[in-house]
């Protein structure tokens, strides 16, 4: 092939954004068209499966293939990119009668709880009605073609690649609604008379006719860009315009009178109707059974995750993970990025460890290297003591939390191989020590602060262990899941299952999996941050919403996420230098500050409208709703160490940032509706938390913007 | 809550790439060929942008494709240089030489196009001026405005929903 002829064939633009675009419709369509064709056969055929993804392989065709390469440098390249967008993608996107099928194809919480309200909405529905009435379609078709095919409007878009972008989804949209009423899109109402068509389409052709002649007869060059624009083998710009504007003028006109001819024909048949024009009835589905996704019903990570020695292997490797740290750290070079103490705990664990809370739940524990010791010592001798009941609370690992992350930044301890390694060695000897002395996983529940940073973070991860059907529980008179039997050990953090909330507390070692009977405990998916708006006592863990313990802890995690990462921050790291002053300011950012933050929402909602709950509960209940922002800005800093590509991370990291706010907001609400007595009341209520979170959210967008210490990062 | 997923997937195609070709910077005949330069982003702005040329045998206005193509540009007020080499490989359309450069200042910018094809050398050269940065935060505003725009969703949807069910309930618990 002649190689410029392949370099203009190999010239292709697609995004990942475009491809990503068609792929979820594509994928949506074909979903809802698989269901609705096993109802209704007859109306959704092959052939509209078949035009649906013609019209798709169009729209992209405009958008990404050398046509749109060669738009900026040939008038003729431009005008076969907008008759695609104009006269081909729309027409056969509608001829698929895609409305149905993506509505069907849409998972159910979309459809019926996000899209529901406005689809039933009477307003959306006349606005939607009026804007596809002939007359409306005809003119935003007309007014948008001959707007923007003249020369300030069309030199603005070969200017800027945004505008360009604006006039190509201007075509698309305006040729959607001129196309909606030509084909009858279902559902809705057919176009009577019908034969009105006709002139329509005729009328559409002689805007086109008088824009077509315009281009190619016209002497002088139109749009100047194109008189700038280096001739390509030698086409001059007059040609170039005037077998655009042929293009524009003959299969132009093919594709309005065509439709006019075939809809004519038709009509004129003796007792002919055009095709279908009503929606089709919908037979009524009977109603589904819900049953979630359950992690260990997958086909091979299922098995993987049920292997009964699995989690032995899991914490094996962690272990020697844990114990090559120790010695690297301990005997190896002093320079955090070449130590594998300054690059595996400080970047890759933390950053892996909240990617596996966003995309399952508590991974981390499930495979701590930490409690393999202990388990191994326990084989030897049984502790005898119960956790001091005075203890049993969240106090201790909230102290040593804070503790922890003062000390992060006061010893610079990802700087630091040797005292990583150090502190390696103290969490063995501590988890030994408290856990061969006092019964159940003490250490975890009551001391460990890396559990408490996962427990509370898996309140918002999308799977959660727990049981598959009540009914068979309520039939349970062994209580295994929590008793244990003779050959696999119970919860020892004391949750039992039938009335286990959410994942606080759990550590996903799947004991209660392995020992339940009937097998009737999964890693379901559940809806992310549930647990954080229930009011009732969990297994183990009691009412959260009226523990102070918790809602310390969780404000320490959540303030915490902030300041460390604001820590690594340029501006703040040459503040902290110049003032020398990190304990003061840690003890005001990690303790005083969210102190009296809270206390301020609490009082404010308390006496602005006086909900029915102490305030006690009031605080408690609205701090676990920071959870979900708190991790996002965590999620946010770990994974920029952890993927560090340059271009994406801000969008990504902003994209954390207000999926987290949202999700709180959203949390805020549903607490703020439960305390209480109506709607302005709950406004009030949610007011002063929500400006607290819109607040953080604030402080983690500059955190994005600013440069950050890439510590511990591995040297290139 | 759960189209937080689905937008966070939709946001994510944005791209923050500049393709290639663009404003026409320079234009010149040098060693029989016809060198077009383009640049984007429109208007050119300091930080990352793409430089790219459009080589023509000067007679026929062939595209020319076998090529060694190197740039330098060189700031007026600072001095500073960079140099890159420019490829089809790097363009999105294949007739043209392209390559990604950061501009870490904005003012005047000297640039040099060197040309090297059959053994013959052809150079070109001119200015182009570089507006300031635009605000990191600018750039992605739309990451920024999600959350507002979604919380003015969620808020319709609960006024639709109450509005719907106003006779038969009065508590704010709708969702």
């Amino acid at each position: 092939m002649d190689p410029v002829a392949a370099a203009i064939l190999a010239s292709w633009t697609l995004s990942l954004k475009a491809a990503g675009l068609a792929t979820l419709v594509s994928a949506l369509y074909l979903r809802g068209w698989l269901r609705l064709r096993a109802e209704l056969p007859h109306k959704y055929t092959v052939g509209r499966l078949c035009a649906f993804a013609g019209g798709v392989v169009a729209t992209l065709l405009a958008i990404a293939s050398p046509v749109d390469t060669f738009s900026g440098f040939l008038l003729t390249a431009h005008m076969v990119q907008h008759m695609l967008l104009l006269m081909v993608g729309p027409p056969l996107l509608l001829l698929g009668q895609p409305v149905l099928p993506i509505l069907r194809g849409l998972p159910r919480w979309i459809f019926k709880d996000a899209l529901g309200p406005f689809l039933g909405c009477r307003e959306l529905q006349s606005a939607g009605r009026a804007i596809v009435h002939p007359v409306v379609s005809w003119l935003a078709l007309a007014f948008t073609i001959v707007v923007w095919h003249l020369p300030a409007a069309y030199e603005l878009g070969l200017r800027s690649q945004s505008w360009h972008e604006v006039e190509h989804a201007c075509f698309f949209l305006a040729a959607v609604l001129f196309w909606w009423p030509v084909v009858g899109v279902w559902p809705g109402h057919p176009v009577e008379p019908r034969w009105g068509m006709v002139p329509y389409l005729a009328l559409a052709d002689v805007v086109n006719t008088g824009l077509s002649a315009v281009l190619t007869f016209s002497d002088p060059v139109i749009y100047p860009s194109y008189r700038l624009a280096p001739r390509l083998w030698g086409i001059s710009a007059l040609a170039d315009q005037a077998t655009a504007g042929v293009i524009m003028w003959v299969p132009g006109s093919i594709a309005f009178l065509v439709p006019a001819v075939v809809l004519g024909m038709r009509l004129l048949e003796p007792g002919g109707r055009p095709a279908v024009r009503c929606a089709p009835a919908l037979p009524r589905r009977a109603p589904r059974v819900f049953r979630p996704a359950d992690l260990l019903r997958t086909p091979i990570f299922g098995s993987i995750l049920r292997y009964r020695h699995f989690r032995r292997l899991a914490q094996t490797v962690m272990l020697s993970l844990a114990l090559a740290v120790i010695a690297d750290g301990l005997f190896g070079p002093q320079v955090a990025p070449m130590n594998l103490a300054g690059v595996l705990p400080w970047t890759y664990w933390r950053g892996l460890t909240v990617i596996a809370l966003l995309l399952a739940g508590n991974v981390f524990c499930m495979a701590c290297p930490f409690t393999l010791p202990r388990d191994l010592t326990r084989k030897m001798a049984s502790p005898r003591y119960r956790w001091p009941r005075q203890l049993r609370s969240k106090w201790i690992a909230a102290a040593l939390l804070a503790t922890y992350l003062w000390a992060y930044e006061a010893f610079s301890l990802w700087d630091s191989p040797r005292v990583t390694a150090w502190i390696a060695v103290g969490y063995f000897l501590a988890a030994l020590a408290v856990d061969s002395i006092f019964k159940g996983a003490s250490f975890c529940k009551y001391v460990c602060p890396i559990g408490q940073f996962h427990f509370v973070h898996a309140m918002v991860s999308p799977f959660e262990v727990r049981v598959r059907d009540g009914a068979v529980c309520g039939q349970c008179h062994t209580h295994d899941c929590i008793r244990g039997s003779q050959q696999q050990r119970g919860c020892e953090l004391q949750l039992f299952q039938p009335k286990k909330l959410g994942n606080f507390d759990c550590t996903f070692c799947l004991d209660c999996v392995r020992a339940c009977p009937q097998q009737n405990v999964g890693i379901l998916r559940v809806q992310p941050g549930l647990s954080l708006l229930e009011d009732r006592r969990g297994s183990g863990i009691g009412r959260l919403n009226r523990r102070s313990d918790v809602a310390a802890l969780v404000l320490i995690l959540v303030f915490g996420a902030f300041v460390n990462a604001g820590g690594m921050t340029t501006p703040v790291t040459m503040w902290m230098h110049r003032r020398h002053s990190l304990t003061a300011l840690y003890l005001c950012a990690l303790l005083v500050v969210p102190g009296v933050l809270a206390t301020l929402c609490v009082w404010i909602s308390q006496h602005w409208k006086r909900p029915a709950v102490t305030s006690k509960e009031l605080a408690c209940s609205f701090i676990l709703t920071l959870v979900p922002l708190g991790f996002s800005m965590w999620l946010a800093h770990f994974v920029n160490h952890l993927l560090s590509l340059p271009g994406w991370m801000p969008p990504i990291e902003l994209l954390f940032l207000g999926s987290g706010l949202l999700l709180t907001l959203y949390s805020t609400w549903r607490v703020a509706c439960r305390v209480a007595a109506d709607g302005r009341m709950a406004l009030a209520a949610m007011c002063p938390w929500a400006a607290l979170a819109s607040g953080l959210y604030a402080a983690g967008v500059w955190i994005v913007f600013q440069p950050m210490q890439m510590r511990g990062m591995v040297m290139s | 809550m759960k189209n937080l997923t689905l937008l966070i997937l939709a946001c994510l195609w944005q791209s923050t790439a500049f393709a290639d070709g663009g404003a026409v910077q320079l234009r010149s005949e040098a060693g029989g060929l016809a060198i077009t330069v383009f640049t984007t982003p429109a208007p050119l702005t300091a930080g990352p942008i793409d430089v790219s040329l459009l080589l023509q045998d000067r007679d026929s206005l062939k595209p020319v494709l076998d090529a060694d193509v190197s740039l330098l540009l060189r700031s007026r007020s600072t001095n500073c240089e960079i140099r890159a080499t420019a490829s089809h490989g790097q363009a999105t359309n294949k007739l043209l030489y392209a390559a990604p450069l950061m501009l870490t200042e904005s003012g005047a910018w000297q640039i040099a196009v060197s040309v090297l094809r059959n053994g013959k050398r052809a150079e070109i050269g001119g200015t182009i001026e570089v507006l300031p940065a635009p605000q990191m935060a600018a750039s992605y505003w739309g990451y920024v405005a999600f959350p507002p725009l979604a919380i003015v969703g969620f808020a319709v949807r609960e006024f639709l929903l109450r509005r719907r069910l106003k006779p038969k309930v009065r508590s704010c618990g709708i969702t």
